[in-house]
């Protein structure tokens, strides 16, 4: 299959040696370098990760439950367990990271009482990336957070649901992911400036400070919406699947459900209708004043939810695509294991999972010389201990 | 002051959000972005608000990629780049005679990022996608949202904020990978593939189980948690999202409502419990939370304990944040750029010790850099510039 690789390849981040020590707050950053092909070392409690016990769930050959969730987010790592409420754990712990070149830490460093600053000082290449809730200083720095309370006070909530509904929260922990990606993107930055000159640093990330970067729209509509033709206030409602343009709605065809828009091309929209015979009353001179052009978009987007309604699902997304709208079917994840171009791109990955295999998402990038490996494999707790130990030359 | 990617040389042909949000995180790090626009293209220019948030911090070149003086020139600069980045659909770039075979052969340490919608094969190869597309074909709508509702989904384009975070992630992975081998490459990058990967567990969950999850509303997909979900509070749409994690919350969560006789309900007693009867869990909480501030709501139960925070609005981040007032997110840029006065932005989220990130420039007028890029990325001398200018080809 093109793209894909078998684990003896070169990885993209062959040689860079990580101590992960994230939480779910950044897990998702150190997954990233671990996909990549970096040296990830996961340092669990005695009891294991606590993150094995999220579900949902795969029952292997003998019973035993292992986590999907950590499949996923927490694969391709080496496992060392140190117990760091004893002093030779915390000693440990300090070795491993002296002997890393990047460490991703979402307070463990801290609380087994290692000081940043001495880590660099006695290592001075080392990058740090220490992630927190809400930062380390300010009136909510000691405030408790979770994925859901992440995206609501970082923007993103209030964008999602719809006039009928609460706010929502996207699916998963996508609030989490942002963090990550941003952590993710502090360290491989970081250390290019380490292997250019020498020099580590401690990067630091709020998560409360990664959302309000990824709301589209959101900051627009509060610094610029005077100068917005479609803004009423400094706040767009959330409105379902609306988009903020207006020109963008999910629509319900027979037997499912379609995201329709007269993007980028509405003429060409309009000549689609036509040849339909669907075009209602958008010929209308009204509709057609060069200086309101979004009285036909408008116009358009409602005579489309009329006729939307009388197709098969399938059969317009196929259409429109053919004519290069971008038309999307909503699809359940049943459907879109079944998608035909992800089968043709060879893009799903196995995920071995205690005595079984599982499929699952491959890498969201397709690095043509050094292709991400197509196996995830989860370790089970401390299966790396002794070799650890070993390396970091600590005489048991 | 140094910044972490000082000396890396982006040219950038991205357009509307993903690959110019990419590029905005590449040259907040202090990438030299060269961003090729043209008058003959507006919707790619700093008239249009869009434009303004994610372009700064790039210079702006010129260039009129219809004629072949422009693609000339173009091919020139991607000989002289550590990264070529775009997010067209599959074949532009072959078609002006840059693909990547083209570039690689003059350039072998060029790292060609190539972020289309489906990828560069298959048979959906030539499928047509913003973001609300990828969002519906990967599952990403179906899953955000209420039972038995599929119109929903994310109410921004939140794919298109992932793949510029991913687009930066493989460059700089690439940059790494170079270092050590000497040798660029390219990315296909597709978008969808990015949605896709983002339902990751719930994929996992199908392949291994045969369950297709549903939307679920705000409930935890990963733990059991109740109560977890966002309510109603006083003033005119005002909300407070509340996480329930642990037994020990839901302790002090009862502690801070005064623990009500409703809440020692044996309905209540366990997660489990409280999960099944969320209904009315649910009800009883915003009767609570309705005559309430959702500031003074949250300020008491993060100080009881719990997980709890409003529902910000992009108005309330600006104006009323105060963890993004004391931490100096927002800021505006040092000039003006292509406007009258300097333009509002957020920093970038990564503080760092040794580089930090503090220069933030606004974008540019079209072709305002001509002169000074082709003249660092090509000696190209100032009279022929201009001519080039007065020709046609650089504007």
């Amino acid at each position: 299959m093109r793209g894909m690789t078998t684990d003896e390849s070169p990885g993209t981040l062959s040689g860079v040696r990580v101590l992960d020590l994230t939480d779910e707050r950044a897990i998702y950053g150190s997954k990233q370098l671990a996909d990549l092909g970096a040296d990830v070392i996961r340092v669990e409690p005695p009891e294991g990760d606590p993150l094995r016990r999220r579900g949902p769930f795969a029952t292997d050959g003998a019973g035993n439950p292992h986590s999907l969730y950590y499949a996923f987010y927490g694969s391709n790592r080496r496992s060392v367990v140190l117990d760091l409420e004893s002093d030779e754990g915390r000693a440990q712990l300090r070795r491993l990271a002296l002997a890393s070149d990047v460490v991703v830490d979402t307070g463990r460093l801290a609380s087994a009482g290692i000081d940043v600053a001495a880590l660099i000082e006695e290592q001075p290449a080392l990058v740090v990336v220490s992630v927190s809730s809400f930062g380390s200083g300010g009136p909510w720095a000691d405030y408790l957070t979770t994925d859901l309370v992440t995206g609501a006070l970082g923007g993103l909530v209030a964008t999602t649901g719809d006039v009928d509904t609460q706010p929502l929260n996207t699916y998963g922990e996508l609030n989490f992911v942002t963090t990550g990606a941003y952590a993710a993107i502090g360290a491989l930055a970081a250390l290019r400036h380490a292997r250019e000159t020498g020099e580590g640093q401690l990067v630091e990330l709020a998560a409360h400070e990664a959302i309000p970067s990824c709301l589209e729209h959101v900051l627009m509509w509060a610094w610029h919406h005077e100068a917005l033709p479609i803004a009423e206030s400094n706040v767009l409602p959330r409105r379902g699947s609306v988009h903020w343009s207006d020109v963008y709605a999910v629509m319900q065809a027979r037997g499912g459900s379609i995201m329709v828009t007269v993007t980028p091309d509405p003429a060409a929209q309009l000549a689609w209708l036509m040849e339909k015979g669907a075009e209602e009353d958008l010929l209308d001179p009204k509709y057609h004043d060069l200086l309101q052009p979004r009285l036909l978009t408008m116009r358009m987007m409602e005579v489309l939810r009329d006729w939307v309604a009388e197709q098969a699902v399938e059969e317009l997304f196929f259409e429109a695509q053919g004519r290069h709208f971008p038309y999307g079917w909503v699809l359940s994840p049943e459907r879109v294991a079944a998608s035909p171009q992800l089968e043709d791109r060879g893009w799903w990955a196995d995920y071995e999972v205690g005595d079984t295999t599982v499929r699952g998402p491959g890498a969201p990038y397709r690095l043509e010389g050094t292709p991400v490996a197509s196996t995830r494999r989860l370790s089970a707790p401390g299966t790396d201990t002794a070799a650890l130990l070993d390396e970091i030359g600590w005489a048991g | 002051m140094a910044r972490p990617l000082d000396g890396v040389r982006v040219l950038d042909f991205t357009h509307v959000l993903a690959g110019p949000f990419a590029t905005r995180i590449l040259a907040d790090l202090g990438a030299d972005v060269v961003k090729v626009v043209s008058e003959a293209r507006p919707g790619n220019t700093p008239v249009t608000s869009y434009f303004q948030m994610w372009n700064r911090n790039k210079r702006s070149l010129a260039l009129d990629m219809s004629t072949n003086r422009g693609r000339e020139i173009a091919r020139s600069l991607a000989e002289r780049a550590d990264v070529v980045i775009e997010n067209f659909s599959p074949g532009v770039l072959d078609r002006w005679g840059m693909g990547y075979a083209a570039v690689a052969a003059v350039n072998p340490g060029v790292i060609y990022v190539q972020m289309s919608g489906m990828g560069d094969s298959g048979p959906w190869r030539d499928f047509v996608s913003f973001a609300p597309t990828v969002h519906a074909l990967s599952g990403l709508t179906y899953l955000t949202g209420m039972p038995g509702r599929e119109d929903i989904g994310i109410g921004s384009s939140f794919n298109d904020h992932q793949a510029g975070l991913h687009g930066a992630t493989v460059v700089l992975a690439a940059l790494e990978s170079r270092r050590r081998s000497g040798r660029g490459q390219r990315v296909d990058f597709a978008q969808y593939e990015l949605g896709v990967a983002l339902t990751g567990p719930a994929l996992l969950d199908y392949f291994a189980n045969g369950q297709s999850q549903q939307p679920a509303g705000n409930q935890h997909r990963f733990e059991l948690a109740a109560p977890h979900d966002t309510y109603p509070c006083a003033g005119d749409d005002r909300w407070v999202a509340i996480a329930v994690m642990t037994e020990d919350h839901w302790s002090r969560f009862r502690t801070a409502l005064g623990d009500p006789e409703w809440a020692q309900d044996s309905r209540f007693a366990t997660a489990a419990d409280r999960l099944e009867h969320a209904d009315e869990l649910d009800r009883q909480i915003s009767e609570w939370t309705r005559a309430l501030d959702a500031y003074e709501l949250q300020a008491r139960l993060q100080a009881a304990g719990v997980p709890a925070g409003v529902v910000q609005t992009g108005a309330d981040l600006v104006h009323r944040d105060p963890q993004l007032a004391a931490s100096g997110y927002f800021t505006t840029t040092e000039d003006s750029g292509a406007y009258a006065a300097p333009t509002p932005v957020d920093r970038l989220p990564l503080h760092f010790s040794k580089t930090p990130v503090e220069q933030y420039r606004a974008p540019r007028a079209v072709g305002a850099d001509n002169v000074v890029v082709l003249d660092e990325w090509l000696a190209m001398p100032e009279e022929d510039v201009h001519a080039e200018e007065a020709g046609g080809t650089l504007r």
